[in-house]
Order: structure tokens, then sequence, then C-alpha cells
């Protein structure tokens, strides 16, 4: 039996019936993940209508970026262009970047500052808050045009200790319940504790590889590609590893001090000088794309958009707390710059993987999986801390999202 | 090149920059280390973006000898048989030369980066502004201090070699 596409199932952005190539079976093991909705542009146009503006929160920014009023940053969300600005009520707020006249691109710049937004078309003039504020030659314009009513137009968006969502779904849950209670703490620990966090910079990057790809190999994952790890003698404490309903994966573990086994020259780089050992690794891998890590002293959000099938861009934004001391603030930026981006440490190999996976996932069959299935039928919501499975319930909620049925499903 | 160096410091940093570019574009990792000062020298790789706007984070942030030894032992040791294998071919053109004290020059130069994938077409990877401190030593010129900038806002893949 084919998988057929049903639509959203929330029914808000059911795009009818589904014509492209959908995968030729879903499989009803729900440890194979079918290789063909990796490789596929017309699934990826689906997952553009049901997903990426469909009803999920997406992660676009931390107020942090944008510290002082006039500051903007742009981001995409898709293929979506969007203006993200402090207004002078210090009101964070979320803009489609385009013109409400004929929609030019307003913004060109992917950051800076700003005392408003002119389009430079016609001149229309947009405060930091959005509204239009000067529209020449406004008394020959059409009978009903009320200046009132051409603000710049404000996607939906809801903040978590700083962090920006934003979602286009007209159905889309409140934050906290797509979020899920049980995500809240290791959320807020990653994110300092109390969102009062300081840019440090970024690592912005292209990978060849498709959005799935690239986040189920993010977060996450067996330590055995790490060679690192062992000549470092740095093991990991005990932990946990959680998922939820929404497709969410939350991982929490203790770090032991590594001390370099001798192998490097200057071991102060991996020194741990934070003050929560016991929570010495955070990572919040919210559905579908982003995650967000504190690892020893780096806190890190990879702020990451889906180019296309095969495109996926990660901007890697590195934080300190407010409250660092300089000490600490000068070891995050060294320990950031090192360890954990596109050129890290122990992460260009999670770089390569996400390419080399995908190059892989042009090839018949199925992704499978294998640490910690202990049944074919029911996806895990209870796994270790090191087995794969815990990537299961986000599949199954992608599953769902998109309406793909499985083998022998009605 | 530049009126403030003499006929053999000239000659000397010139003979550094070859020296550079012929260890990456060889894939010789203890090559690019024995450009660097042995006693205190520091190699750094950020964004024009971060730069720009002032802030530290950088893609390599080697602030010390141990960092810069230690990078060479990631990409030759640990990082062996993950990575897909790709050769550099980089070009530079000079831009400033000025004294910075004795025996010590600031040197800017602009570089290009062309990268082959492993059974791939040749393509720019970036390119970028080396901001250096060099240092002449008896008869040779070595990097105190080396920053490449580079001009990419979004890199186009991740990064195995230093730029």
């Amino acid at each position: 039996m084919t998988s057929q596409f049903i639509g959203d199932p929330t029914g808000s952005q059911s795009s009818g019936n589904y014509t492209g190539a959908a995968p030729a079976v879903w499989p009803a093991k729900i440890n194979q993940i079918p290789k063909e909705i990796f490789g596929d542009p017309t699934i990826f146009e689906e997952e553009l209508k049901n997903i990426f503006y469909g009803d999920c929160w997406h992660a676009v920014g931390h107020v942090a970026e944008v510290p002082n009023i006039g500051d903007f940053k742009t981001f995409d969300l898709g293929r979506v262009p969007l203006l993200i600005a402090r207004g002078k009520d210090n009101v964070v707020r979320v803009f489609f970047n385009t013109c409400t006249h004929r929609g030019n691109q307003l913004e060109t710049s992917t950051s800076g500052n700003r005392k408003e937004f002119e389009c430079p078309y016609h001149r229309w003039l947009f405060s930091l808050e959005g509204q239009l504020a000067a529209c020449p030659g406004a008394k020959e314009f059409a009978p009903d045009f009320k200046q009132e009513n051409f603000g710049l137009m404000e996607v939906k968006t809801e903040q978590f200790l700083g962090l920006i969502l934003v979602t286009m779904g007209k159905n889309t849950p409140p934050l906290k319940e797509w979020l899920g209670e049980s995500a809240l703490p290791t959320l807020t620990a990653l994110l300092g504790g109390d969102g009062r966090l300081k840019l440090l910079g970024y690592q912005k990057v292209q990978y060849a590889s498709n959005w799935k790809g690239y986040n189920d190999n993010d977060g996450y994952h067996a330590p055995l590609l790490h060679t690192g790890f062992r000549l470092l003698n740095w093991q990991g404490g005990k932990g946990f590893q959680r998922m939820t309903s929404g497709g969410h994966v939350l991982f929490e573990a203790e770090l032991k001090p590594a001390t370099g086994n001798g192998f490097l020259k200057d071991p102060s780089l991996i020194a741990f000088k934070g003050s929560n050992p016991e929570r010495g690794s955070v990572i919040t891998q919210l559905f579908p794309m982003t995650v967000m890590t504190k690892h020893m002293d780096v806190i890190n959000l990879r702020f990451a958009i889906a180019r296309s099938h095969d495109v996926t861009e990660v901007h890697y934004a590195y934080f300190a707390h407010e409250d660092d001391s300089e000490e600490l603030k000068q070891h995050r930026i060294r320990q950031s710059s090192n360890l954990l981006g596109p050129c890290g440490m122990v992460s260009m190999e999670d770089a390569a993987i996400f390419q080399r996976i995908h190059i892989g996932n042009q090839t018949p069959g199925f992704a499978e999986f294998q640490k910690g299935v202990t049944s074919l039928t029911e996806v895990p919501m209870d796994v270790k801390q090191n087995d794969e499975t815990g990537n299961l319930p986000r599949w199954e909620h992608y599953r769902k999202v998109m309406g793909f049925k499985r083998e022998g499903e009605k | 090149m530049n009126q403030a160096a003499n006929a053999a410091h000239s000659t000397a940093i010139n003979t550094l920059q070859a020296a550079y570019l012929s260890a990456l574009d060889q894939g010789d990792m203890a090559g690019w280390a024995a450009t660097f000062a042995q006693e205190e020298a520091s190699y750094y790789c950020i964004s024009a973006e971060n730069d720009r706007r002032g802030f530290p984070l950088a893609l390599m942030y080697d602030d010390c000898r141990g960092r810069i030894d230690d990078r060479v032992s990631f990409v030759t040791k640990v990082w062996v048989g993950t990575y897909q294998p790709y050769r550099t071919r980089h070009f530079i053109q000079p831009l400033s030369c000025t004294t910075a004290g004795s025996n010590q020059y600031n040197v800017t130069t602009s570089f290009m980066i062309m990268m082959t994938p492993e059974g791939g077409a040749t393509k720019i990877l970036t390119s970028g502004e080396y901001r250096d401190l060099i240092e002449i030593q008896g008869d040779k010129a070595v990097f105190r201090s080396r920053r490449a900038v580079y001009d990419a806002d979004v890199l186009p893949r991740y990064i195995v070699f230093p730029f």
C-alpha cells in the first residue's frame, strides 16, 4: 500500500490532495525511516506548507541579539523574509520583511541599528514599532487608503526567556503548551536560568544536507563518532534523555572534568568553570529543527533555515550570561570558538555526518534505528541516555504532521 | 613591497607568506604550525561580520602556541576518516606593511581560497584579509599573530583546515 498525503491534520493549512512523490512506503516498523523523504523537492514544498508555514513554533532569534532600541536582525523562515526589531518601547517584534505598499524587501542588511525603516522604492517610512509613519503623495492614493492600516505585517510571536519564536499557522497552540511542561526546566537551564544573555558572536554555515538529516544528527547522538572524547578521557556522567509527544527532545547530563589525558598542550580550553557540573551538558531540540545546547561553558543557540531539500543553513549564535565575570566571559569566548561549531573540536565531525548522510540518503531503503529499540510497533517515550531511539518520537510527530500513512494503516 | 622593511626583511616576509600558503595547500599541518613563533604566537580565523561588529567569537581561536599545536593534532589525529576530503589553493595580494617596533611588522594581505572537494569541481571557499604581526628572527620571519578575517557571511561548508 502506498502512503498518502492527507493534508495538515490540524486542518489549518490543508493543501488538499498531495500529488507529489510521497514515500512509496512508510514502513510499519517504527525504527525505519524511508530515505526517500530526504531527497525529494516536492516533499520539501509540502514541508514548507505544513511545518514551516504551519502550526509550529520556530526559533528565529534571542532578544540578546538586538539589545538596544533600534537594533534589528533579518532572518528567514523557509523562504519567508523576517525583520526582527527592538522598538522604542523596548518590545522586540517580528515583521515580515516587506514594504506594505508594493511588497519590496524592506531591510537588506543582516543586522544593524536604525531610527526607522525606509523603503527606497516610494519612500514609505516605518517606525521601529512597525507603524507607517510617512508615505509621500498620500492624497492621491486610493479612496479607501488609511495610513494606520498599512503598518508592517507582524508575525505571531511568543518569547520564552528571551528566545523568540514565530508561527504562521492559524491554529498553533500557545507556546508553553506547544513546548510542553516537561521541556521547560531543561530549556530554562540552557538559557542561563533567566535568559539574561549577552551575544558573543556567530558562526554561520551552509550544509549540503536536507534539514531533517541535519536535525536528526545534530543534538545528542552516540559518542562513538567522537574520537576526541576517548583521546581526552572525556566521559559524560549520568543523565537523561526525555522526549515529548510534540517531537521535542530534552537531554541533560552531568559532566565530569576532562583532564585532556595529556593529549592537549593547552587543556585549559576544556576546563569547566561553570557552577553546575550536574547540568554540564544540556540540550534542547525543538521540533522541527532548532538545536540549542549548553555544553561545559558554551551557550549555543542554533538558528537554522531550511533553504531547500538539500541545503540547510545554520547560524550558530553564542552567548555569555550578563552576570559573568570577565574571566568567565573570556573563557566562554575561546571555548565557544573552538568546541562546538562547524569547525569545532568535537563537532566538525557532526557537520561531516550531516553531509555524508545526505549523500547516503539518496539510496533506496531505510535509515535504521537499532540501539534501544524494544518494540517494533510502539514508539518509545522512555529511553535510556545513550539510546538512539530518542529520535523516534520526533519522526512519529513529523509523519503525522505530514500525513504520511504507515504501511497497513487506513 | 614596502618602504619600511629593508630588503632582507622583505625577502624574509615573502618567504614566510609563501611557506604558509604552501603548507596549507599541501595539507601539511606541521608546516603550517612551523610558520608561527615557537615561544608565543596566536592564530585567529574570524568572520568579517563578527570582526566588524566587534564580536570576539571566532571560527578558530588559537590564542597561544599550545592551541596552534592542538589544532594540528585534531586535524591530523582526531578528525581523520570523518570529513570529506578537500584541497585548497590560496592566493594572496599584499596590501600594506608597516614597522611595529624592532624587527616587527604589521602586514596586511588579502586572500582568496579556492577549494576542490575530492571528486568535484573547484569553487571559491571564501576571500578575506590577513592581518599579521610578523617578527624577524635571525634571517627568517615568523608569525607572532595572524588574524584571518574571512568575507563570507555564511560559509559554504564546514571547515577542517585553517585559512
